[in-house]
């Protein structure tokens, strides 16, 4: 046989052993890891939505997500906004808690982040950034307050802290959440944030 | 100086020809992933999966891959590997996997484990390829961990992400940033140079 007819052989055999051979661990694997994705989901809604068990997508586009949490009778508990937006690197994706009028935020999840780490990173620490996230005013756009407060009592319902060091992460984050008000505020006045519309309030 | 005892073939990679201290091999996971020490095991780990069984494979079929294919079989056969490694961390550990995020996939262009193939694997055989790549596996997984612990440490104030430093700690920010794995690698590649001179001079 002569020397390129077997550099021929060997590397089709190579790839083709390999390509079935990842083809099986691929299968393998798939549904534990869209698995993996859906619980992280799902336990993100249940951590910003006070009182449910369950949920219900409501309404879907690209990137943005409205679910809506229930507790154990069925009975909406608020509505979860998987929602994403440009960070200082890459993408932040957030889930947003709200309660079951949009008047008052509950809190917000980080499902995603490339921040600095150290820095922009710390919009993932409760203590030092999501605490000043909960129960806010979700009646009106949130603004940043600069220098950062020192405790979630010295802001107002509708004021946020920003990270020293990191304003552009606390910004971006302020940008996506207030995006993502304006939308599911609209998405409510046109009706379609109603699943059957049987589930009272 | 080539090794001659399984004992040897394994010893090497820990200090004598450390992939990191002195091939200066596989940089680029080294300095973007020792920013926590689970991270950096992880790394560790996922690559001495990926080079133990490739070194294995590619010793094993050595013979019957022509000379001026090998490179690319060789990086199919260590991208199969990483893509398994990957795919296994992925449904199995999705936190680390998240947070190592492209490098896993990297570790098809490690050179270390490249370096192996062509180095040791393609030459020796399967059994000998395995120790070596034990070795080297072992001795980059030990300069990951030292490297991790002190930015770790320094930078978050916390090992495995427990607390170990008091509250009077102030994290040192630039330690968990890429030029903290700059200076940290220095200054440790400048230790292990110093005392390999010194044992030299006796």
């Amino acid at each position: 046989m002569n020397l390129s007819s077997r550099m021929v052989i060997v590397l089709t055999a190579v790839g083709l052993l390999s390509g079935g051979f990842l083809a099986s661990v691929g299968i393998l694997t798939k549904d534990r890891i869209a698995l993996n994705k859906k619980m992280e989901i799902e336990r993100a809604i249940v951590s910003v939505v006070p009182g449910s068990v369950a949920s219900v997508t409501l309404y879907e586009e690209k990137d943005f997500i409205v679910y809506g949490g229930k507790n154990e009778a069925g009975d909406l508990q608020g509505f979860a906004i998987y929602t994403s937006g440009v960070g200082f690197q890459d993408k932040i994706v957030l889930m947003i808690g709200a309660d079951a009028s949009l008047s008052r935020l509950n809190a917000l999840a980080v499902l995603d982040q490339k921040e600095t780490p150290g820095l922009g990173a710390k919009i993932v620490d409760r203590t030092s950034f999501l605490v000043y996230w909960e129960n806010k005013d979700f009646s009106q756009p949130f603004s940043l307050r600069k220098p950062p407060a020192p405790s979630p009592d010295s802001l107002t319902a509708s004021e946020v802290n920003t990270i020293t060091g990191a304003t552009i992460s606390s910004e971006a984050v302020l940008n996506i959440v207030n995006a993502a008000r304006e939308k599911v505020k609209a998405l409510r006045e046109e009706g379609k944030l109603a699943p059957g519309g049987t589930h009272a309030e | 100086m080539p090794s001659r005892t399984a004992s040897q073939d394994f010893l090497k990679g820990l200090w004598q020809e450390n992939p990191i201290f002195r091939q200066m091999l596989g940089m680029c996971p080294t300095l973007a992933v020792s920013n926590a020490v689970i991270n950096g095991v992880a790394m560790g780990l996922a690559t001495a999966f990926v080079l133990i069984f490739s070194s294995f494979l590619i010793s094993l079929i050595k013979k019957l891959i022509p000379n001026q294919v090998r490179i690319a079989c060789y990086v199919v056969i260590i991208a199969t590997f990483v893509t398994i490694a990957d795919r296994f961390l992925a449904a199995f550990f999705p936190p680390i996997s998240k947070s190592l995020g492209p490098f896993v996939p990297l570790i098809v262009v490690n050179c270390i484990i490249l370096g192996r193939a062509e180095a040791f694997a393609s030459k020796n055989s399967p059994g000998r390829s395995v120790i070596d790549a034990l070795g080297m596996s072992a001795g980059f997984i030990l300069a990951l961990l030292i490297l991790s612990s002190i930015r770790e440490v320094l930078g978050s104030g916390t090992f495995l992400g427990y607390k170990i430093m008091g509250a009077w700690f102030e994290p040192w920010v630039i330690m968990v940033l890429p030029p903290g794995a700059f200076i940290t690698l220095g200054i440790l590649m400048a230790i292990s140079l110093q005392l390999e001179r010194k044992k030299r001079e006796k």
